[in-house]
């Protein structure tokens, strides 16, 4: 397996060596670096060219340049760009702004791509699924930069706008619980009464949670309250522990309900640790729910505690996120005064000069990143979400699947324990590139919400055709793509015996 | 276990859910009413924040090297390191009286004395003066090449000014006279920083500047050339004393820099308290504006844009010219105009300017006309007496008969050379020939994608007719190499003059322009230039490009400007109402 690993390294080195040959020299006579100066009649023009000419050594031949580069590169020095600053600090500085950016749509991208994937595999031919493959092709062809747009006009613009008398109209709580009603039905997996009661049941309730949520002014200042969290988050840790490990091994959902329970028990004493928080204490309480939630899983979990104990884990952390979450919205209004009006941002990744408590701050951020989030989840979904679709419905279609079932086991643990892991394999591959594409940023997007990161850093030295910039962002997306690669590869291994083994 | 009874349950769990959520959220507070407080309530003037657009991100606090000079640095520092002049709202050189007075003592030799405020200084307390002069002299006379200076033809034309520090009248003696002197650039970078970086006392600095001890200021111009550069972090704010209306308060990497009104300046202070310059692609700045995210843009003109503006309420639309047009060059060293002035006229009878401007230019600014003559604006003073004198107007209706019996019944074929992607160039080029190719014209669209290159076709000279478009200024100095007989028509050696025109007369008055330091001189001068570039056809101006600007109705005294110092040279006059 290591000589493997090193022969895979070595070639991919070699590869990515010749490559940035090639894309140095691509982006070298790709056009001419001075064209803006070539029209100033001002004094300067010349002056500007000359040092233009010396930062990028235009005196020189490409192949030279690009010898010049490599040589730098050995002594760890990226170089400078057309205007003699060095790349090194201009491409720390995007990364660290492309990866804000990116990680968190892809993990949520990710997640819920592949959940509404197996959802419509299991549910095949059913207008869920069909609902699904449609909405998934609409957005697979929709471009990034309307999409963005349009989000920035309804949910940002319109949105802002609506927040000063946030009343919603009759019609569009009509419409939303029709559709609704619709989806529920659509999940529903049986006779026709029985989806006609999903339907009136979800038309039922999204109305009436949009009219109370409109009726009560929730928007202009949101919040969650202790009965809530207490409710969902029972009924949360109960579902995880059904879907684990079924109704007929209790132990599991009594760690669950614990952890749950003790966590939501704490709301009030916590209010006052939250109201000074910060991103430490924040870290602290979420790694002593994990060591509280294990003990309880430990402890409760019997014979099934190897099951018991993350579920009473994802219980605790769910909790826990509920809690923070509630605490959150209560900065709600503060922040939205604070922003004249105004929370949801379009553009940039903070409000200038914004200061603030945490939980402030961190409203800040999440409102300058939804946005763009959006847009990268919808764009991104229609992959994920087909893929592991298709890779389900093959697992599903196994000897292996069947011989379950024909032995009796609950379709719980068929679809959960033998066709859920197998049918993750393939997706592992296609995750494992998505985070290796993280690294390349995301250049419509990154342009369109102004976050100059790694997308918008190439794209901007591309129009300029500076080449140091490219080669830099090169570097860093080449190296990521080679040890995703890598990763997936291992990954592989460890989920698939058979790759092990042979 | 069904799935029935488990999505029934499940319903039924959210139902409560959903119930629960609403009676939390209005049970515990009643709502956050200043939170949906219209924007429009301006606060108080002391506390007021201005946000401005820009696409580029400011790289550095020294525009003045040849490396950074640009308008990022520039429409920041506009009004935090201020000179004794600037650009004025129509774009012509003001003097900034604030900082200093001046006047022409003597006319042979051209003596300019500088008198400077007594109060003037940098907002670390230091006094600017004599020091300051002899640092821009310094990196401007070429004298220590270790310095980067962006404009090295101003200081040379001027002998070392002779003053000690401290001093607060600095005389100037020219070498020859010069017309643009009084767009002298004086104070540029703190003395007193660069003489601290470079290991230096002020007296000492002004002592090596004037025995030329190169050596001694080595370390001085090292951290002139690069201490101040941003590189992804603000430089010490020590290095960095104003001396404006605004210092540099804070800076986010790729996101805004914030200025604070320095409460150190000795004149009227700025009206808002800080000026946020974000960071914002000129195609989402429309938007941005649109969510208050910033009050004022100034985003490249093009008819959609305006459009999305003109749609949008409190918000106001400016429109206007700026120092930059587009332009036909006749090839003078070979091709078919080359010697024919006949073929030069029939060609300019034909070119439908009017037509240009109404369909490519009036949507986006609807008091856009024809621009008749090269050197002057036509927002600037003394246009529309040069136009008359200079009969640029008469080229403004297309006479194809008149140009059919120029050519005599000839068929010319005429290759027009531009830079692609450039749409209007390409409509213009097709207006021509539509019109052109009716008079006998055959009109070739050479347009290229290197057009501009080293050795692209404007640099060969391979064209006949070349369109494109000169960025100017209120400066005389600029231009004057364009319509001068070159040494040797290269494209090493031909500089600006892209067809190699030539006419003596032009060349000695460009020579006498450039020495004649009174502006009423100056202007007669610029008239005959013109008439005589008329006469022989020269070139053919078509249009000003557009400008667009856009800001919240709430905002008092913002005013776009023509020249290169952009919407912000008058950032410190900005307020909300």
């Amino acid at each position: 397996m290591l000589a493997f690993i090193a022969r895979r390294l070595a070639i991919s080195c070699l590869v990515l060596l010749a490559a940035t040959f090639i894309m140095f020299v691509l982006v070298a006579l790709s056009g001419d670096p001075l064209a803006d100066l070539r029209e100033q009649s001002t004094p300067q023009a010349q002056a500007q060219m000359a040092a233009r000419t010396a930062a990028m050594r235009l005196d020189v031949p490409v192949p030279v340049r690009y010898l010049g580069w490599l040589g730098d590169l050995l002594h760890g020095n990226l170089g400078v760009d057309k205007s003699g600053n060095p790349v090194s600090a201009q491409l720390a500085q995007a990364t660290a702004a492309t990866l804000q950016l990116v990680i968190v749509a892809t993990l949520l991208g990710a997640f819920i791509g592949v959940t509404i994937g197996i959802i419509s595999a299991l549910r095949q031919y059913s207008s869920f699924d069909h609902g699904i493959t449609f909405a998934a092709f609409v957005c697979f062809s929709l471009p990034v930069f309307w999409v963005a747009t349009m989000l920035k006009q309804y949910v940002a613009i319109e949105f802002n706008d609506w927040l000063r008398d946030p009343v919603i109209p009759t019609w569009v709580i009509l419409a939303a619980a029709v559709f609704a009603g619709l989806v529920w039905a659509s999940i529903y997996n049986g006779g026709r009464r029985g989806k006609l009661i999903a339907f009136g049941i979800g038309l039922v309730v999204t109305a009436v949670i949009l009219y109370a949520l409109s009726a009560s002014r929730w928007f202009a200042d949101p919040g969650l309250g202790f009965p809530f969290v207490l409710v969902v988050s029972l009924a949360a840790a109960a579902g995880v522990a059904v879907l684990v490990s079924g109704w007929e091994n209790l132990q599991p959902m009594y760690a669950a309900l614990a952890a749950a329970g003790v966590g939501a028990l704490l709301y009030y004493p916590l209010q006052q640790v939250l109201s000074d928080a910060n991103m430490l204490s924040i870290l602290g309480l979420g790694l002593l729910t994990i060591v509280v939630s294990w003990v309880l899983g430990h402890m409760l979990g019997g014979l099934l505690r190897r099951q018991a104990i993350p579920v009473a884990i994802f219980s605790g952390l769910l909790t826990g996120g509920l809690i923070f979450f509630d605490r959150l919205l209560q900065a709600w209004g503060g922040y939205v005064t604070s922003v004249r009006g105004r929370p949801v941002a379009t553009i940039g990744s903070e409000t200038p000069n914004y200061t603030g408590d945490f939980w402030n701050v961190s409203l800040d951020a999440s409102m300058h990143l939804l946005l763009p989030t959006l847009a990268l989840i919808l764009i991104g979904l229609a992959g994920h979400s087909r893929y592991s679709r298709a890779s389900m419905l093959e697992v599903m279609n196994h000897d292996y699947v069947r011989t379950a079932r024909a032995k009796g086991l609950p379709e719980r643990t068929v679809i959960i324990k033998h066709a859920f892991r197998n049918g993750m394999i393939p997706i592992t591959t296609i995750l494992a590139l998505d985070f290796a594409g993280v690294f390349s940023g995301a250049v419509v997007t990154e342009h369109v919400f102004g976050w100059r990161g790694l997308g918008e850093m190439f794209n901007k030295a591309l129009k300029a055709v500076d080449p140091m910039p490219i080669m830099g962002f090169f570097l860093v997306a080449g190296a990521a793509i080679v040890i995703w690669n890598m990763i997936a590869d291992i990954a592989y291994a460890y989920l698939d015996p058979r790759i092990r083994l042979s | 276990m069904s799935y029935a009874r488990r999505t029934g349950k499940f319903l039924a769990v959210a139902t409560g859910a959903a119930i629960l959520l609403t009676a939390c959220g209005s049970g515990e507070k009643t709502p956050a009413a200043e939170g949906t407080a219209p924007a429009s309530n301006a606060p108080a003037a002391d506390t007021q924040t201005i946000t401005h657009a820009h696409e580029q991100e400011i790289g550095s606090y020294n525009n003045n090297t040849s490396e950074e000079y640009s308008s990022k640095d520039a429409i920041v520092l506009n009004r935090v390191l201020p000179d004794v002049w600037y650009f004025g709202a129509d774009g012509s050189v003001q003097r900034n009286t604030d900082m200093a007075t001046y006047e022409k003592v003597s006319d042979s030799p051209l003596t300019v004395k500088y008198t400077f405020n007594p109060n003037a200084s940098w907002s670390d307390g230091q006094p600017i003066g004599c020091a300051d002069v002899l640092l821009t002299y310094a990196t401007g006379s070429g004298k220590f090449p270790d310095f980067s200076f962006i404009d090295t033809e101003q200081w040379p034309r001027v002998e070392m000014p002779d003053c000690k520090v401290g001093d607060k009248e600095v005389t100037l003696k020219y070498k020859k006279s010069f017309v643009d002197w009084e767009a002298m650039t004086m104070v540029t970078q703190p003395a007193h920083i660069v003489a601290e970086q470079g290991g230096l006392t002020v007296e000492q600095l002004v002592d090596a500047i004037k025995s030329g001890d190169k050596a001694k200021l080595k370390k001085a111009a090292q951290f002139y050339n690069k201490g101040w550069l941003f590189n992804g972090k603000l430089p010490d704010k020590k290095l960095m004393p104003s001396s404006g209306q605004f210092l540099i308060d804070s800076y986010s990497p790729g996101q805004s820099i914030t200025l604070a009104r320095n409460e150190n300046y000795w004149g009227e202070k700025a009206k808002a308290a800080k000026v946020v310059i974000r960071f914002i692609p000129q195609d989402e700045q429309v938007q941005a504006l649109q969510n208050g995210e910033t009050n004022i843009i100034e985003p490249q003109s093009n008819p959609d844009v305006l459009a999305q503006l003109n749609g949008l309420s409190g918000v106001t639309v400016k429109t206007g010219d700026q120092f930059l047009f587009d332009h036909l060059d006749f090839n003078f060293n070979k091709g078919p105009f080359k010697d024919d002035i006949n073929l030069r006229k029939a060609f300019a009878l034909c070119v439908p300017r009017q037509q240009i401007v109404d369909n490519l230019i009036k949507p986006q600014n609807p008091q856009a006309a024809p621009m008749d003559v090269r050197n002057i604006a036509p927002f600037q003073p003394g246009y529309a007496e040069a136009v008359s004198f200079s009969g640029g107007d008469k080229w403004n209706t297309v006479d194809i008969e008149g140009a059919k019996k120029l050519l005599g019944g000839k068929k010319v074929k005429v290759r027009i050379g531009y830079n692609q992607p450039n749409p209007r160039r390409t409509q213009v080029v097709e207006l021509i020939k539509a019109s052109c190719d009716q008079a006998g014209f055959d009109i070739e669209d050479t347009g290229s994608e290197k057009f501009f290159d080293e050795s692209g076709d404007l640099a060969t000279g391979n064209f006949d007719v070349a369109l494109f478009g000169w960025s100017g200024s209120a400066l005389n100095s600029g231009w004057t190499s364009t319509y001068s007989t070159v040494k040797k028509c290269t494209p090493e050696g031909k500089g600006n003059n892209k067809g190699c025109y030539s006419n003596k007369e032009v060349d000695k008055l460009t020579d006498e322009m450039l020495g004649e330091t009174d502006p009423a001189k100056t202007q007669e001068i610029i008239k005959q230039i013109e008439k005589i570039l008329w006469d022989d056809l020269a070139t053919i101006p078509l249009y000003s490009q557009p400008a667009l600007a856009a800001w919240s109705e709430n905002l008092a005294n913002v005013q776009p400007n023509p020249s290169q110092a952009s919407i912000t040279w008058n950032m410190h006059q900005w307020a909300m109402q």
